[in-house]
């Protein structure tokens, strides 16, 4: 949604967890909340669950203060993974300026993968995102079960894809801030573009990455 | 709680977030952990709970949401104490954002789910009337194929009829044909005996004895009129024998094939065959112009003159006239049958074609003749008009095209 408000000196980004059901997008953001370092961090908002399965959304809002006194909102969204909830997933993603696409490694889940991700392109298209140009990274999760793609096969498999590959074991944290830093990469060139982020700010991009993510 | 409008991941304010509570009841809580001087009040400076004065000595302490000051709580208390209470409606107004982003969300995700359903709707009602249209014309051409079904049924019927008929009457003419024969033969035969008994007459005159017997018994008179019974009874037989040519040459109805014939020929063989049902009841004048050779289904031809013209008998009440004319006019041969007849009522006449409809009793008219007779004519790509006078008469004429079949 990338707002900005004038009054108050506030930027707030809307960066979105998509994925199929149970690939772990809500541990995504559990863990980040645990591994992350802002100058500001709120807690994870998480409404209601069924059966560890997310019904609405979770949020986890982190965030900023830029040299010259603005304030530098995030905002994490997950969405629902169940196909069920697809006008859920369809508000969720309005108006986002970024999105993890988290794919689950287990070989059988091969297919609900590509399902979600067209699922993704297609919501996009409808909520008027321009998915070509928006900022993307796909995280490979749960690589640390067995019966997994290799690396290998799966950047092979996506070695025609524009966006960044990441590998990520959520449930121990592994490459989960990793995936966050290459989504924040991302982001910042089209922040920048739209509010000036150097020059008005004195934003660089390592100096924001260092901001939300830490050193 | 009022729901609020907007999008789900909009920013709160501090009294939305508290909208959903008792402001009196949240202010007797506060005033009973922090005392009667406290100010809860929103970062625009709006006073939500608690006291409007000045608070000289308290302690201010930052309520914050979302990363955000919302608004601020001071109160004239232990630091501890009032840090305490400000985390208390921090995390009511944790549940305050859930409870506002799950409806707004809700009412977001339902709303988009009936507008999905509404084009489905729209959708299915569409295809709808795409079905309910196409099963009109599905029903329109099954009406249609009925309707040719029951024609050709018809014509088959009366087809059946007049071929049984024409075969009895083809038999009935090959029967009486040879028996005429010979009789006419014999009578032609006899009538020379009687000439030659007759040149015997002089010699018996000239005999005195028989000239007195021959007188007796009045053979003079005898011989004269002999010859006259024989050749009243050959003219009949020759009568009966062209009536039965006629009736076989009318009886070929089954003759589906293809002839080129004179029509006027035709009328006079109808006419000969009807003659002793139209006779009774009224003259026919035969009024024939000159007419092309036309190739048509003859018989079948020969039937719907024979309709028309028994029809013209039937609707005499008094003894009338039937006048049977033919012309041939540019590329029209036409054909017309004028009675001066009862005629027709207006309401019957926009009936007469259809099948079944007759005015007749029960058991004599088919109330087929004239819808045969119409397929008929149309299949020899002609029509059949009909102008009728109730009271006066009526005429019905046959218009044919000259070049007759292909």
């Amino acid at each position: 949604m990338a707002d900005i408000d004038e009054t108050n000196r506030k930027i707030t980004l809307k960066l979105v967890y998509y994925g199929p059901a149970m690939s772990g997008k809500t541990t995504n953001l559990i863990r980040l909340h645990d591994l992350l370092a802002p100058e500001l961090k709120g807690d994870i908002l998480t409404l209601e669950t069924q059966n560890d399965r997310t019904l609405f959304f979770d949020l986890l809002p982190l965030g900023f203060q830029t040299p010259t006194g603005w304030l530098i909102k995030l905002k994490l969204y997950t969405v629902p993974g169940q196909v069920v909830h697809d006008a859920t997933r369809k508000a969720v993603l309005s108006r986002a300026d970024g999105m993890v696409f988290v794919a689950d490694s287990q070989r059988t889940q091969s297919v609900n993968n590509s399902e979600s991700f067209q699922n993704l392109e297609e919501n996009a298209r409808r909520v008027g995102l321009d998915f070509d140009s928006l900022p993307l990274v796909v995280q490979f999760n749960k690589r640390d079960l067995p019966q997994i793609l290799s690396e290998e096969e799966i950047e092979a498999r996506w070695a025609q894809a524009p966006w960044p590959l990441t590998f990520a074991s959520a449930l121990t944290g592994a490459g989960v801030r990793e995936t966050f830093v290459r989504l924040l990469e991302q982001v910042y060139p089209h922040a920048d573009r739209q509010f000036s982020l150097t020059e008005a700010h004195g934003m660089s991009q390592a100096a924001f990455v260092r901001a939300v993510a830490g050193a | 709680m009022e729901i609020l409008p907007g999008s789900f991941d909009r920013e709160f304010t501090l009294s939305e977030l508290l909208g959903g509570i008792s402001q009196k009841r949240l202010g007797e809580a506060l005033a009973a952990l922090l005392g009667a001087g406290f100010r809860l009040s929103s970062s625009a400076g709006e006073v939500l709970a608690g006291t409007t004065n000045d608070l000289p000595g308290g302690v201010r302490v930052a309520v914050r949401h979302d990363l955000e000051v919302l608004g601020w709580l001071e109160a004239v208390a232990g630091e501890d104490q009032v840090r305490a209470a400000a985390t208390l409606l921090e995390l009511l107004l944790h549940q305050g954002a859930r409870y506002h982003m799950a409806s707004a969300l809700h009412i977001e995700v339902v709303r988009a789910d009936y507008e999905a359903l509404q084009d489905q709707y729209a959708a299915l009602q569409a295809s709808e009337a795409r079905y309910r249209a196409l099963s009109q014309q599905l029903e329109e051409r099954v009406r249609q194929q009925v309707e040719v079904i029951k024609s050709t049924q018809l014509q088959l019927y009366q087809a059946e009829k007049m071929a049984s008929i024409g075969q009895l009457a083809a038999g009935v003419a090959h029967e009486i044909n040879n028996p005429i024969g010979f009789i006419r033969s014999n009578l032609g035969t006899a009538r020379g005996y009687v000439g030659r008994l007759e040149q015997l007459a002089p010699a018996i005159r000239a005999n005195a004895s028989l000239a007195e017997d021959w007188k007796r018994a009045d053979m003079d008179f005898l011989i004269e009129d002999f010859g006259a019974l024989l050749k009243e009874s050959i003219d009949g037989t020759d009568r009966v024998a062209r009536i039965v040519a006629d009736l076989k040459g009318f009886s070929n109805v089954d003759h589906a094939e293809v002839e080129v014939v004179d029509l006027n020929d035709s009328l006079h063989s109808v006419c000969n065959v009807a003659h002793a049902q139209v006779s009774p009841k009224a003259g026919v004048i035969m009024d024939l112009g000159e007419l092309p050779p036309l190739r048509c289904h003859a018989g079948r031809l020969n039937q719907v003159f024979l309709s028309l013209l028994l029809n013209a008998a039937h609707a005499m009440d008094t003894r009338g006239e039937i006048r049977i004319r033919s012309r041939h006019a540019g590329d029209e041969l036409r054909i017309e049958f004028i009675d001066t007849g009862h005629g027709i009522a207006q309401d019957v006449l926009e009936r007469i074609f259809d099948p079944f409809f007759t005015t007749r009793d029960v058991g004599q008219g088919t109330g087929l003749g004239l819808t045969v007779s119409r397929d008929v004519v149309a299949a020899h790509g002609g029509r059949i008009e009909v102008q009728s006078a109730p009271g006066k008469g009526s005429a019905f004429t046959i218009v044919l095209p000259a070049g007759g079949l292909a």
